[in-house]
């Protein structure tokens, strides 16, 4: 009988045919045994331009043209191999330094071996990302070897082999390989093949077996600025080859391990969600599952157990005796743990005195009075599902610096970075003093359970604090906001004729197929001063029935982008224009953005307009869409428009259609009031810049003028009724915006305060009632009571967001704050990219253009819609924090007494609101005098009293008199607004 | 099958059984009485399966059998209910919280020792004989017989528990690839048997009644029925085998061949297990503790066969044409008395001196078994 099985011996083919075996288990619990054959081959080349038998038995592409070869025939030499060398990593060098080969200095000519990158995307797939961008980019020249596949690289695992020995078997295997094929190659200069790794087991092995091996510190070191780039080396690296005596008792429970997290998910004994911490309190840690209707706390470092702020970890609820309310106590890192040694880590305290002093008060608070209604249910952290760690923006903090050694000894240091959420990072590094007083990029590499902090690694540095530069790049790079110029691929996607580009002339020209031509019509636009990217435009005019025909037209940037090419997916990814106070990241090229698409007054432009028949009354009598070519006749500011309107003088045709407009809007906003709109407040500055420096010289609350109204009611009309027309077009798949009504809950905390302090009931149960109710917040003696109270409400609210149509039941299309049934956004489609893709689900409505698949498949339109959710906020986030930044700067070196409202108390601060520059910041009791005056804090009221050093009663929404400055904290080397309470009013 | 026709005059039926009557018997292939056909063998044919065997014998007949695992959620409501599995649960993470560290799993196992059996729906079994539809009889009597020899004992099921919640589900598809030249049930037998020392499942990562997660490293994945020392040794706990017995006048014959089969007066399905008992010395290695698991009666061939006619009721030699016998010579000759050398097929059920000659003779020590599971043992494992 002939075995079935195949028969290695006689097949002349078999040396070529080889299997590979390994269990796969699916997301619904299914355990395979997948079997795969492997062809292996001998035309895979090396890549090198040195060898010439591997160019001519290389495949060829399909035009027959051979495949340019990545790797240099001069590569760089080190002081070790002066020859020149090519690099290849095993895959923990990649895992652990990726920051080290995404240098510009080093790391060039690397063979990225298949068995590395295959496991590299099996650890974790962000880093393999990277990595695949690095094979990409090609300066850096790192060519992917699929070793696997070649005949003469192949290994096949031996009997009782580890996975991992056989992974380092194939890497040296490779790498003897690629030194023995170049060394045929008969070059004058052969470079060295130099394997790197930390593995001592596998660099023992490769010496014995002759191969060049370095392990990564060995490596820098022999580079030109190695001393720079080994602070790029993360800790456990390091860790490898010292095998730390840390013998000392870890410091934090372990974590479950993953099976058992999944099961008791699954089972409702453990919960699921994302960790967020407390702005106030770093100790303190909120998260919200869907098992409780409020969100479950987690208190003190222990609980936490190394999570950090938007890791997705499980929870397990602590008994019920240990539930707690919200802490009304502030605990800042910085105060608290202020002179650790980042060097002592054993031998410490685990939970510093401190520390538990802080919470211990806490705890007694609570205690005091058991309050059933506000103990929350407490929670501990179990394990980790996924770290959401990314690359943070801090600072050394000055204080943790060892003064004696100086010289390029590495030191530990402290590096706190600029979002208070995120705890202290250890860091160690070779260049303290050049990096003290820096903006510095770090990452996180690992938080043992031996280690009270985290340690990570620097990347590098933006610039001297407080520098104009470093600070804004600082904040891109926290908020996530692409800004790096748009590649080449992007500006080839725009129309050849650049700034030269118009309107054809004829209108037999395909631009203008099913184009209506509406130059005739006296079409401007109302923006804010130097607003250059113009979005929309207006018309009105009478019909001869007594109706009035109001036009809103919308830049037609649908007509530039096309869907699916670079400059769309690039715009997709950005998603929204950023607007910094001195600058503005574009979500399209400026050419775009600020002169093709921009409705720019006296020239032709392309428009996507929305025209209405309107009543008198401003009912919809009909309305028509239509692709349309308009030439505005003047661009106005709102105060140019505002001016002209009140000027009775001025009797042109321009005029009188606006104040039809402006008519017209007051109806609307009327109607949309009634129908329960709230008007929400925030508090919102402008700073004005001094032109030449652009140093901020002064800060101004934004005035409103009707003028602004009435584009608002415009805009929102069509946002509307566009948002229906596409519905009614694309029930499932139509992008729209929703705004949830807010849980009951959220109300809680500024009902009661309201009740306790004035006396005033906030009605929620519908916009109306709550629009009726915030209208009855009135303080008679303070005219800015009921803005404030509206500010407060507006924190209380949802986040409004984009959705796909299908994934939501039309009940819950509700915008809540505008009172609409069904909105969207069609009218920035510069600056937003859901605009955009409302414009093309609006043009395939009206048949103007047959529907592209991207814009009706669900599955990419969620993606995009999560997408621009996430960068919407982070948007709004930076364009805030950017204004935060410049009020600060522009109160440099000076102190201005201001007045200020309580919105927030603690037992031991409060936080004062100014509305003039829009800021609020925490006052400390130990800032108010010195020593720290005793106080009282009832809970039940909001009122703190001090006693002692100095007496004084603050309790919430009180006006209160400040001092603001602003002031570098010595300790951190962060400037910031300060505040002093100089009395209450 | 047990039903095929074997296209045997009674006179040929006649001379093979007075062959196979003799002492010692004389069989037509020339074997001894014990003797098995030669066979050969071997395992891991199908890279998917997580075991697989195949056999062919002399005489042409071949069989594959492959064995797929699969995960199965256990049903809830013959160990625990949901509720308890809950509240097991909860015990189970309480006590990690106290810092316990004993082990838990060993107490719940104690309190119920049900929770530890298997269950006989964890192994679905299908045989395939070429030209035979799956719902023919006789397909489905072998089927039922091996899955009966499989699950006698037990050992089997309950090697599938993963733990409280979940199981292993095990499918054997038992394929004879040859055409059924004869009785099949010890080549599918011995295949099965094969392909079940040869499967193995993927290595469990998880503790406890968590849900199961597995060790992705097939090399890693350990024997369905252990080796002695590693992946090298003898299993230490094997899978039953059936072998199928015939008895002629006094003789038991082995393996028998299909024209053997066709003069059967008694044919037996014996299914053994290799117990090593709980209670039987573990240190006796050499010798196997062979138990007797079922014993199923075939339906010989031989009792369809046509009788012979003797001389002295031929009419064609003479004899007087009875008025009623004429019209009905087999009816007739059915009842007659045993004529020397004339076929007469076997009535009635076997005898039960015969069954316990034929049961004792199977579990003799150093016997055919132990022969056979010897040379079984021989075949290289993948």
């Amino acid at each position: 009988m002939a075995s079935l099985k195949r028969s290695l011996d006689r097949d002349p083919l078999a040396a070529s045919i080889s299997s590979k075996v390994y269990v796969r288990s699916t997301k619904s619990g299914k355990v395979q045994k997948i079997v795969r054959e492997v062809y292996l081959r001998r035309d895979i080349p090396c890549s090198s331009k040195l060898c010439q038998s591997c160019l001519q038995a290389a495949p060829r592409d399909a035009a027959g043209r051979p495949i340019p070869f990545v790797l240099s025939d001069k590569p760089a030499g080190t002081s070790k191999f002066p020859q020149g060398h090519y690099l290849v990593p095993d895959t923990n060098a990649f895992l652990n330094a990726m920051d080290l080969f995404e240098q510009a200095s080093a790391f060039y000519d690397v063979v990225v071996l298949q068995v590395v990158l295959e496991e590299v995307r099996n650890r974790s797939l962000p880093l393999y990302n990277r990595l695949i961008s690095l094979t990409k980019s090609e300066e850096k020249r790192f060519y992917v070897f699929f070793n696997e596949f070649r005949l003469e690289t192949h290994v096949a695992r031996l009997e009782g082999e580890s996975v991992n020995d056989r992974n380092d078997r194939a890497v040296r295997k490779a790498t003897k390989w690629y030194s023995e094929h170049l060394a045929r190659t008969k070059a004058k200069k052969v470079p060295a093949v130099v394997m790197l790794s930390n593995d001592r087991d596998n660099l023992r092995k490769a010496r014995d077996e002759g191969i060049p091996a370095c392990s990564m510190s060995e490596y820098v070191k022999q580079l030109k600025d190695g001393d720079r780039l080994l602070d790029l080396i993360p800790e456990s690296e390091e860790g490898e080859f010292t095998k730390e005596k840390r013998t000392g008792e870890n410091l934090y429970p372990e974590y479950f391990t993953m099976s058992k997290m999944m099961t008791g998910v699954k089972a409702g004994l453990l919960h699921q969600g994302t960790f967020n911490v407390s702005p106030y309190n770093y100790l303190e840690g909120s998260i919200r599952v869907p098992a409780f209707p409020k969100s479950l706390i987690i208190l003190g470092r222990e609980n936490i157990n190394r999570a950090i702020d938007g890791d997705l970890v499980v929870v397990e609820i602590l008994p019920k005796d240990q539930w707690k309310s919200p802490s009304t106590k502030v605990i800042e890192e910085d105060a608290v743990t202020k002179n650790e040694n980042p060097d002592a880590e054993v031998g410490e305290d685990f939970v510093s005195e401190k520390e538990r002093k802080a919470l211990q008060e806490e705890v007694k608070r609570t205690q005091s009075k058991t309050t059933e209604g506000h103990a929350q249910p407490t929670a501990k952290v179990v394990g980790v599902i996924k770290r959401n760690w990314r690359q943070y923006v801090g600072h050394i903090d000055q204080s943790s610096v060892s003064q004696s050694g100086q010289g390029r000894k590495q030191d530990t240091v402290f590096v706190i970075p600029m979002d208070k959420k995120i705890p202290k990072i250890r860091l160690r590094t070779r260049q303290v003093a050049e990096l003290v007083g820096k903006r510095i990029l770090v990452a996180i590499d690992a938080w043992d359970r031996g280690s009270r902090h985290p340690s990570g690694h620097f990347i590098r540095s933006l610039g001297e604090l407080e520098t104009k530069a470093a600070e804004t790049e600082a904040l891109l790079l926290e908020y996530d906001v692409q800004y790096r110029p748009f590649p080449k691929t992007v500006l080839d996607c725009l129309p050849q004729e650049g700034h030269g580009w118009k309107v054809p002339e004829s209108t037999d020209d395909a631009g203008w197929r099913d184009r209506a031509d509406l130059r005739d019509l006296l079409i401007c636009s109302i923006d804010p001063i130097g607003c250059q990217d113009i979005d929309d435009a207006l018309h009105s005019r009478p019909l001869p029935n007594g109706n009035v025909e109001v036009g809103v037209h919308i830049a037609d940037v649908s007509h530039f982008v096309k869907p699916n090419n670079a400059m769309d997916m690039e715009a997709s990814v950005r998603g929204t224009t950023v607007y910094l106070v001195d600058k503005r990241i574009d979500m399209l090229p400026m050419l775009l953005g600020t002169d093709l698409c921009s409705l720019k007054p006296y020239v032709e432009r392309y428009a996507f307009s929305v025209i209405w028949e309107l009543s008198p009354d401003a009912d919809i009598v009909n309305v028509r869409f239509t692709k349309s070519v308009i030439k505005s006749r003047e661009a106005f500011s709102y105060e140019q428009a505002q001016l002209r309107v009140d000027d009775a003088s001025q009797q042109d045709e321009l005029t009188l259609s606006i104040r039809t407009l402006l008519e017209l809007s007051k109806k609307l906003k009327q109607r949309r009031i009634e129908a329960g709109a709230l008007s929400l407040s925030s508090p919102e500055v402008k700073v004005q810049m001094e032109s030449e420096t652009s140093d901020p010289i002064d800060v101004k609350t934004k005035e409103h003028l009707a003028t602004m109204s009435l584009v608002e009611e415009f805009m929102l009309l069509a946002n509307t009724t566009v948002a229906a027309k596409i519905y009614d077009a694309f029930p499932q798949t139509a992008i729209l915006r929703r705004h949830g009504a807010p849980p009951k809950t959220n109300f809680d905390e500024l009902a009661n305060q309201l009740k306790v302090k004035k006396g005033m009931e906030l009605s929620i149960e519908s916009s109306r009632a709550l629009a009726d109710s915030l209208d009855t917040c009135v303080d008679p003696k303070e005219p800015f009571f009921n803005t404030l109270i509206r500010i407060m409400a507006t924190r209380c609210m949802m986040a409004a967001e984009y959705f796909c149509s299908g994934t939501q039941a039309y009940d819950d299309f509700r915008h809540y704050g505008l009172a609409s049934e069904i909105y969207t956004h069609f009218t920035s489609p510069i600056r937003r990219y859901a605009d955009l893709v409302a414009h093309r689900q609006l043009a395939a409505a009206i048949e103007y253009e047959p529907v592209h698949p991207s814009v009706r498949s669900r599955g990419r339109l969620e993606a995009v819609c999560k997408n621009i959710n996430v960068r919407h906020r982070n948007a709004q986030l930076a364009g805030r924090a950017s204004i935060a930044y410049y009020v600060g700067q522009s109160l440099r070196g000076k102190a201005t007494e201001e007045d200020g409202f309580v919105i927030k108390i603690f037992s031991n601060g409060f936080v004062v609101l100014v509305p003039r520059f829009g800021i609020e910041s925490l006052i400390r009791l130990r800032d108010i005098a010195e020593p720290e005056p005793e106080a009282t804090f009832d809970a039940e009221n909001y009122v703190l009293t001090t006693a002692g050093s100095r007496e004084v009663r603050v309790e919430l929404f009180q006006k209160v008199r400040v001092k603001v400055t602003d002031q570098k904290d010595e300790a951190t080397g962060k400037r910031g607004v300060k505040m002093e309470l100089i009395r209450t009013l | 099958m047990a039903s095929t026709q074997t296209l045997l005059s009674p006179a040929e039926l006649a001379y093979l059984h007075s062959s196979l009557s003799l002492t010692p018997p004389i069989r037509p292939d020339g074997r001894s009485s014990t003797q098995f056909r030669p066979l050969v063998a071997e395992t891991g044919i199908l890279p998917g399966t997580n075991g697989s065997a195949r056999i062919c014998f002399a005489d042409g007949t071949e069989a594959i059998v492959g064995v797929k695992a699969e995960v199965e959620r256990t049903k809830s409501a013959l160990t625990t209910t949901e509720d308890e599995t809950v509240h097991r649960l909860e015990g189970e993470f309480v006590e990690g919280l106290a810092g316990a560290g004993g082990n838990s799993a060993g107490n719940i196992d104690e309190e119920d020792n049900d929770g530890l059996e298997g269950q006989n729906e964890w192994v679905e079994l299908s045989v395939e004989i070429p030209g035979y539809r799956d719902d023919d009889s006789g397909t489905v009597f072998l089927s039922a017989l091996l899955t009966e020899a499989l699950l006698a004992d037990g050992n089997l099921t309950k090697k599938l528990r993963i733990n409280t919640r979940f199981h292993w589900k095990l499918y054997l598809d038992i394929l004879l690839i040859s055409p059924p030249l004869s009785y099949p049930l010890p080549l599918l037998s011995l295949t099965t048997h094969l392909a079940l020392l040869s499967t193995r499942l993927p290595r469990l990562k998880s503790e406890g009644d968590e849900d199961p997660f597995f060790d992705d490293d097939w090399a890693a994945a350990p024997y369905l029925y252990p080796r002695e020392n590693g992946t090298s040794g003898k299993a230490t706990l094997r899978p039953p085998i059936s072998l199928l017995v015939m008895a002629v006048g006094n003789n038991i014959i082995f393996d028998p061949a299909k024209e053997e089969l066709a003069v059967a007066d008694v044919a037996l399905a014996v299914s053994i297990g290799d117990g090593k008992d709980n209670n039987s010395n573990a240190m006796d290695t050499d010798t196997r503790n062979l138990r007797l698991l079922s014993v199923r009666t075939i339906d010989p061939p031989s009792r369809l066969t046509p009788p012979g006619v003797p001389n002295a009721t031929n009419t064609a030699y003479g004899a007087a044409a009875g008025t009623t016998a004429q019209k009905q010579p087999e009816a007739r000759a059915a009842e007659s008395e045993a004529v020397e050398g004339v076929w007469k097929p076997p009535r009635g059920g076997a005898k039960p001196l015969v069954m316990a000659a034929l049961v004792q003779k199977v579990l003799e020590k150093g016997g055919v078994t132990d022969e056979v599971l010897d040379a079984l043992d021989a075949v290289e494992l993948e």
